[in-house]
Formats: C-alpha cells, sequence, structure tokens
C-alpha cells in the first residue's frame, strides 16, 4: 500500500498551479468546491462535528476502511493518480507533434507522435472512462438499478463535480473546441484495439479497467462506456453555460498564452497540473468519512 | 514406545482440530449493503432519497428538497464494526422500538435487532433533531427486524 489516506489529505497543496485553476472553474460551479486539505479538517467540514472526541473515532474508523483494501478506496486513489501520472506523457506528446508541425527541422517528431485530435480525444475518453471506475471503486454500485446509478453520477458535487468540469473545460473544451463531444463520438467510431494498446494512460490505467486483462475486451468496455457518458458530458459544458471564451476569460490572469494557441494550453495544463489525483484524493476522502460516520 | 503412541495420538489430534477450524466461523457475517436498499425510506412529497454509496454491510443515501440537500442516511451491519453497538447500551430512549443514541451533535441512530444500525446526520442546519427522529421512522424496519 502506498501513502495512507490521511497522509495523502495532509500532504495536499494549498497554492500553486493546480489549485489556482481549479479556483478559476469557481465560476462553472459556484462555491461548489473549497481545496481542504489535511484529513481532520475534511472530517470537521464533511460531518459537521468539532467534538475532538468524535472526530478521532471517525477517523479511526475511516482509516480502518481505507486500510482494508477489499473496501475498493484504495483503488480508486490509484485510478486517479495514475490517470495524471500518465496525462504528462500525453502532453509532452502533443507538444512535440506541435513543434514538429511548427518547426521544420524538427518535422520528423509528426511521424512519431500521436495526431493532435486523435491524442487529445483518447486522453479525454480515458479520463472518462477512469472516473467511472474511480467512482464505482470508491461508492459501490449504489441503488437498485442503472438509473440510480446514473442519478448518483448525475448528481455530481463539490470535488467531484470540479473535477468533470475541469475534465470537460481542459481536456473537452479547449483542445477540441464546443463540438467537443461529436468529436469525440466521430474518433470513437475510427478508434481500434491496436490504438488503445499504444496510448500511454491506458497502460498505466488498463489493470482496473473491467475486462483489462485482455485489450480486446478492455476496448469493448471503453467503446461502450464512452458511448454512455457521450449524452451527459456533451450538454455538460453548454447546461451550464461554459464557453471557451468564459473560460479563457477567467484564465488570462494565470496563464499568458494567445487565443490562437488552444492546444498548446491544453497540453501545457496537461502537463503541469495534477487535478485529477488532487480533487480524487478529496473525494475519496470524503466518501471515506461520510461512511465511517455512519458506521461509528 | 508408550511416549512415540502419545506423540502419534497429539499429532493426529492437532490434525482432526486443525481440520475441523474454519477461520470463517470466527468472523462475523456481514451483510450486503444492497440488501439494505429496500429499507430507505421511499423519495415523496418533493423530497428525494438518492443513493450515494454501497458497500459491504453499508449502504447510504442523501435526502434533497428541490436539490438541496438536508441529511444523510445510512443503515450499516454493525458486526462489521462491533464497538458501535456499545453506544446503545446506556440509551434511555426508543424509536420505532429500538434503543435510540446520538452519533456526536447532528446525527441520530437506532439499533434496530441489536445488529442493524440506522442513522440520520443533519447537513443543513434547517434539518432539525426532531426531523432526524421523523424521518427515522420511515425507513421500513420491519425489514431489518424479519
Amino acid at each position: 500500500m502506498s501513502k495512507s489516506i490521511d497522509r495523502l489529505v495532509d500532504h495536499l497543496p494549498t497554492s500553486g498551479l493546480t489549485v489556482r485553476v481549479l479556483g478559476l472553474l469557481d465560476f462553472v460551479a459556484p462555491g461548489q468546491w473549497q481545496n481542504i486539505t489535511g484529513f481532520d479538517n475534511m472530517i470537521r467540514s464533511v460531518t459537521g462535528e468539532s467534538d475532538a472526541v468524535m472526530v478521532a473515532q471517525i477517523r479511526a474508523r475511516a482509516l480502518a476502511l481505507y486500510n482494508d483494501s477489499s473496501q475498493g478506496y484504495q483503488r480508486a486513489i490509484s485510478v486517479y493518480q495514475l490517470v495524471d501520472s500518465a496525462g504528462g506523457k500525453v502532453g509532452l506528446s502533443s507538444m512535440a507533434h506541435m513543434l514538429g508541425e511548427k518547426v521544420p527541422l524538427l518535422s520528423f517528431l509528426s511521424s512519431h507522435t500521436p495526431k493532435e485530435d486523435k491524442a487529445q480525444t483518447l486522453d479525454l475518453a480515458l479520463k472518462l472512462i477512469a472516473e467511472l471506475v474511480a467512482f464505482c471503486n470508491a461508492n459501490g454500485f449504489p441503488g437498485d438499478s442503472i438509473s440510480d446509478f446514473m442519478s448518483a453520477v448525475g448528481s455530481y458535487e463539490k470535488e467531484n463535480l470540479i473535477r468533470l468540469s475541469a475534465i470537460v473545460v481542459f481536456d473537452g473544451l479547449i483542445p477540441l473546441g464546443p463540438g467537443y463531444a461529436a468529436k469525440l463520438m466521430d474518433s470513437l467510431s475510427g478508434w481500434s484495439a491496436a490504438d488503445l494498446e499504444k496510448n500511454a494512460m491506458f497502460q498505466r490505467v488498463k489493470g482496473f479497467i473491467p475486462g483489462g486483462d485482455s485489450t480486446g475486451s478492455a476496448f469493448d468496455f471503453f467503446s461502450k462506456a464512452t458511448t454512455a457518458m457521450n449524452g451527459y458530458v456533451g450538454s455538460f459544458a453548454s447546461d451550464r453555460g461554459i464557453t471557451v471564451e468564459k473560460v479563457l476569460d477567467q484564465m488570462h490572469g494565470i496563464i499568458d498564452f494567445s487565443e490562437g494557441k488552444l492546444d498548446l494550453l491544453a497540453a501545457f495544463l496537461d502537463v503541469s497540473t495534477n487535478y485529477i489525483e488532487h480533487t480524487g484524493i478529496q473525494s475519496v476522502s470524503r466518501s471515506l468519512i461520510e461512511r465511517a460516520a455512519g458506521e461509528i | 514406545m508408550k511416549k512415540l503412541l502419545l506423540v502419534l495420538a497429539l499429532v493426529v489430534a492437532g490434525w482432526f482440530a486443525w481440520r475441523a477450524y474454519n477461520p470463517a466461523d470466527q468472523l462475523p457475517v456481514v451483510i450486503a449493503g444492497k440488501s439494505f436498499n429496500k429499507v430507505f425510506p421511499d423519495s415523496s412529497n418533493g423530497f428525494t432519497v438518492q443513493f450515494t454509496q454501497e458497500k459491504e454491510g453499508y449502504s447510504q443515501a442523501d435526502l434533497l428538497k428541490d436539490g438541496k440537500k438536508l441529511a444523510h442516511f445510512s443503515v450499516s451491519d454493525t458486526n462489521s464494526n462491533p464497538t458501535a453497538r456499545e453506544k446503545f447500551k446506556s440509551s434511555t430512549k426508543q424509536l420505532a422500538g429500538s434503543p435510540s443514541a446520538a452519533v456526536g451533535s447532528l446525527g441520530t441512530a437506532i439499533l434496530v435487532a441489536d445488529r442493524y444500525q440506522v442513522q440520520v446526520r443533519s447537513t443543513d442546519p434547517s434539518f432539525t433533531a426532531a426531523d432526524r427522529e421523523a424521518w427515522i421512522l420511515k425507513f421500513k424496519l420491519g425489514d431489518l427486524k424479519a
């Protein structure tokens, strides 16, 4: 087992680029996300309890649940961590591709790196699927029907909502434009199991994807899950009035860039932030603490 | 020779004792969380009960009204955490025929059939202790007692 959950939450940063770009998404979901760091702070925030004995009881039960690997919380953390650690590679390959296009001497890079849209759509799809897999590991399969389950996903809030917003904005809207969902579905029809096999992020997370032992089975799950998520994710930006212009307005105070280089901005965010891991640790600790409070 | 027979007898007795030992017998059985879902109150009168977490021995739902979260509901099998039963031993209050206890300042719980903890926790200040007790009574507790 890697770090315990209390240490992970205790060591979350309170500043830096990841925290700043997550903060700029406040306009998407006003007041939903606060950068809560420190495990006991998270217990107090989630439960509303401040009594030291009560907090200690919840902490002890939460740690016992987390340390039991069969409960799924550790796996959820691993998925979030692996997505972000693999994300850097996709960003780097995208930047290499752009250099290949703009600098003739480096044009050989074009033949060695994925085409931009293909890399970005595959990246977006894998992040969405990883989100589903992590959610199921952290929360089980709540309810008695698929509609109960989709209702739980559809009512995302706080860290979950800000993470999903960030995936849609940073990995969908910015690199692919307002038609990101249509591009995703267009790309899906052209992908093969071999494309997955070559993808760095897939290689990292495939052990957590149902059927991941076989690339063919994982691809089957990947296709079905992407199709199932597309409707919800496709209307996510338009339902909330999120546009490229609004996002760029917010971002200008943080990152200096020209509007014609959105692909470069997306690649930069990909390599220089770990917003999935950051908010993933907060989400899993919230689920864990809610359950611990219910079981003590 | 007697010592050898004694050793042999001990070895044979030990082997049978080992065969008879089943570690599963030592662990309390914990019920799957899914079996608790039917116990939760139904959505009605503008209130929505939305399931949010389901694990071994545990199921959890949010209570919402007009999209605003008011409370957490949970049902847990205390076989997975037997110390949770302790607080009910000094209970002086009963709800729906089961001992009731406070869980911190924002939670109210009952212990059904000496095993299943049903808890309601306020997540919004407007949801009072009286609301928690009223909603505990809406759980279909007969299914837990059966």
